[in-house]
């Protein structure tokens, strides 16, 4: 159920912001006359009161912000596992806390690291609301979460807003670091031009070249993309789109849209849904033959779906954020320690997302030597690294989107299921094989806010 | 693709997508005109039937909530489909008798607010409850491909070619099939026996019927029963077409609300009918539309309200 648990009122909400906003500009002008220092702000020595900044106390507040309920819940949930284990570990030592250079496994800055958490319900207005509250009542410095791009896309807009960092966990949209991007916000997630771009070459050699198909996409900013990204990069290889159909969020019964699909006279399907959503039509679609005629494809996908699916993904070709498969220190540290943590559970590829947000900005405060947050932010822009299992990677500067390897991936038979392993890996489409040019593709429409 | 077999298809997706909306419909329908009571833990009801269904036809692996934590890692029986087909509608059947007795009988002469405010709570509860259990996660509530009964060899899964429609998942169809049985057991039930005539008599003037003696509140706690158990069967029957989740017992009640209101009250007839013009506007809606297939419903519903306010098959209320 999407509530805030609350109970309030509109009027209640408007009347506690402005008593929110009155209290932080108090808060503010007590820090001005105080000559904006004293240190107890992380090493805010010399730098002005920006959003949250300086911390107060000796705790820093990061505010999680994922979906708890709503057709993206599950993926939700893992990301919550990752980041609660993401702050153990930077308190405490312990995961891949103890193997960078930048943290010490003693808080950030000499802070111990707390959590406050918030159910955007996948709805942009609640999750927009939780994470005013997250800013103003608990005074959070970063905020992470996503698993639908419109609740990333209107979290970050409010974060640039407040000065306050966005670590974009689960988006997918080329909006997020396209048209929409901010300074405050960081994607490691690749996009659904990525997405086109390693799935394309794969896909039209397994299945031919010169095929039509049909489109069946969520009706909001992520599907949008996904739909347009695919057709863009699959009518290069010589494909035809028949057609492309918008589904509201949240489709149960996918039944007569893919009747349409059926009888469109297309040679291959693609299923532009995501979460509970892309395991309803996945399901739908095995169960209606529709793969005896077509070939399926569903762009992106994760182990929360696939599981949810079942033995419908077989054979089905897409790509996935992470997966506990790749075959490399740090990813196979993350299973390890996740599953010791979680009664030997295998962590998705959002939790992967989650968990490297959260560090990743962790490290770039280290770095900076102070929360605020235009340092933090030019700590991360242009920050090379390869410590997250997706081999050598690049925080861009000019859009604040990773560049990195896409994991392109096909769906095991029931028979050869097991927990946590639904596909097998096809390829990891390299870096240098993929995206754009500052100034061109999604990254052309972007314009990042200000710093300060 | 000709017109005709358009037209099947959108028929064929119209009667399936309406058949699980006309199964709770029908127990929702009933309750309130009989009983006059606003049962929004109606879609409760159809939450507990699809895990229960769940848990009888397959064991699956629970990795989050309680049970995973207290070491029950795999649950479920594994007794396969048909067994759930008729377990799960006699237990939901008892659940349906101890929800009449201890939450709705209690609350029969309250209004209509107290009622809803109370059922809405009760559906929390259960919705929550669930979630504590097995988590929030989805599961997948696969069906054997096939089932013997009997002699006979059915399948139940897979598509199925068929003239002028083209390929169906055949599964659709005896979703369309078992509706059509139940609806017209309980038709019969409620038309043409002794104790339907009683629960009709009631219907119009309960007041009347005690005063010529019969004892009114057994009918009540059957009718109860009845309409419970269909939202069970309804929910092992729509739990295979989607994932399950605790939140799909809210999903299914606002449209079944939908049928009732479209339908008439307390007609079963009417839920029917409401059922089959919803199934039937949202999958043409999707074939002309697809973007104003979710609004549709909701403006059927406007327009049937608006030009009759009792909805089709419903009768107007007679004033004491």
């Amino acid at each position: 159920m999407a509530n805030d648990g609350t109970g309030q009122t509109r009027r209640d909400v408007v009347k506690m912001t402005g008593a929110a906003g009155v209290a932080g500009i108090a808060g503010l002008t007590g820090c001005l006359s105080d000559g904006g220092g004293g240190g107890g702000g992380g090493n805010n020595g010399d730098y002005p009161a920006l959003g949250n900044f300086p911390v107060q106390g000796d705790k820093v507040t990061f505010g999680f912000n994922v979906p708890q309920s709503g057709p993206y819940a599950s993926e939700g949930k893992d990301e919550l596992r990752a980041y609660k284990l993401a702050v153990k570990h930077l308190n405490n030592g312990g995961g891949w806390v103890d193997n960078w250079e930048d943290l010490s496994g003693d808080g950030i800055l000499d802070k111990q690291v707390d959590y406050v958490t918030g159910d955007t319900g996948t709805d942009s207005d609640q999750a927009r609301k939780q994470a005013s509250r997250m800013i103003s009542r608990d005074n959070v410095m970063m905020i992470s979460g996503g698993s639908s791009s419109a609740v990333a896309i209107a979290v970050q807009g409010l974060c640039q807003q407040k000065k306050v960092m966005f670590m974009a966990c689960l988006t997918h949209s080329n909006d997020t670091t396209g048209k929409d991007c901010e300074r405050y916000g960081f994607r490691e997630m690749f996009n659904a031009y990525m997405t086109g771009q390693a799935l394309a070459p794969v896909v039209t050699k397994e299945y031919g070249k010169d095929l039509k198909f049909y489109q069946l996409y969520a009706d909001y900013s992520w599907g949008k993309t996904q739909q347009a990204s695919m057709k863009q990069f699959f009518e290069k290889e010589g494909w035809t789109q028949v057609n492309s159909v918008a589904t509201p969020l949240g489709t149960k019964d996918y039944n007569s849209y893919l009747s349409e699909a059926a009888n469109s006279g297309a040679d291959a399907l693609f299923l532009n849904h995501y979460g509970l959503d892309g395991a309803n039509s996945l399901k739908g679609a095995i169960q209606a033959g529709l793969d005896q005629n077509m070939e399926i494809v569903m762009p992106l996908y994760n182990r929360p779906m696939a599981q949810a699916a079942g033995g419908a993904i077989e054979g089905i070709y897409g790509t996935v954020a992470w997966d506990s498969q790749i075959d490399n220190e740090p990813s196979n540290s993350f299973t390890k320690f996740f599953g010791q943590e979680y009664n030997g559970r295998v962590p998705s590829g959002p939790a992967q997302l989650a968990y490297a947000q959260t560090l990743q900005y962790a490290a770039a405060a280290e770095r900076a030597g102070t929360f605020y947050p235009p340092e933090v932010i030019k700590q991360l822009e242009g920050h090379e690294y390869s410590n997250l299992g997706m081999e050598q990677e690049t925080m861009r500067k000019c859009d604040h989107q990773a560049q990195r390897a896409v994991p392109v991936v096909k769906g095991l038979p029931k028979s050869e299921q097991k927990s946590g392993k639904y596909f097998e890996i096809v390829q990891i489409t390299s870096r240098d094989k993929l995206g754009y040019e500052c100034g061109q593709g999604p990254a052309a429409e972007c314009d990042l806010g200000p710093y300060k | 693709m000709s017109i005709v077999s358009q037209l099947a298809t959108i028929l064929l997706n119209g009667l399936q997508q309406g058949a699980i909306y006309v199964l709770v419909a029908i127990g929702l329908s009933i309750i309130l005109g009989t009983l006059k009571f606003v049962n929004f833990a109606h879609g409760a009801l159809y939450l507990i039937g699809t895990y229960l269904g769940l848990l009888i036809t397959l064991t699956i692996r629970v990795s989050d909530g309680k049970l995973a934590e207290w070491g029950f890692g795999q649950v479920g029986l594994g007794w396969g489909f048909l067994p759930a087909l008729i377990i799960v509608p006699i237990i939901v059947f008892g659940v349906g008798l101890l929800m009449e007795r201890f939450v709705a009988r209690p609350f029969y002469d309250r209004p209509d607010t107290d009622q809803i405010l109370l059922t809405f709570g009760l559906a929390i509860v259960v919705q929550e409850a669930f979630k504590i259990l097995f988590g929030g996660q989805s599961y997948n509530f696969a069906r054997p491909a096939r089932t013997s009964l009997g002699p006979l060899e059915l399948q139940l899964s897979g598509p199925i070619s068929l003239p002028v429609v083209g390929t169906i998942g055949i599964w659709r169809l005896y979703v369309i099939a078992i509706t059509a049985v139940l609806v017209a057991l309980v038709y019969l039930l409620i038309e043409y026996t002794d104790f339907g005539l009683v629960v009709r008599a009631g219907t119009r003037d309960a007041e009347m019927v005690r005063l010529l003696g019969v004892k009114i509140t057994r009918p009540y706690l059957m009718v109860f029963g009845v309409g419970a158990a269909l939202a069970g069967i309804a929910g092992v029957v729509g739990g295979t077409l989607y994932a399950v989740n605790p939140n799909i017992g809210m999903d299914v009640l606002v449209p079944s609300f939908l049928v009732v209101v479209i339908g008439g009250v307390g007609s079963i007839r009417g839920a029917v009918v409401g059922g089959i013009l919803i199934g039937l506007t949202l999958s043409s809606l999707v074939a002309v539309a697809p973007q104003w297939s979710q609004v549709g419903i909701y403006v059927l519903a406007a327009i049937i309200l608006l030009t009759r306010p009792q909805g089709l098959l419903g009768s107007e209320e007679v004033a004491p």
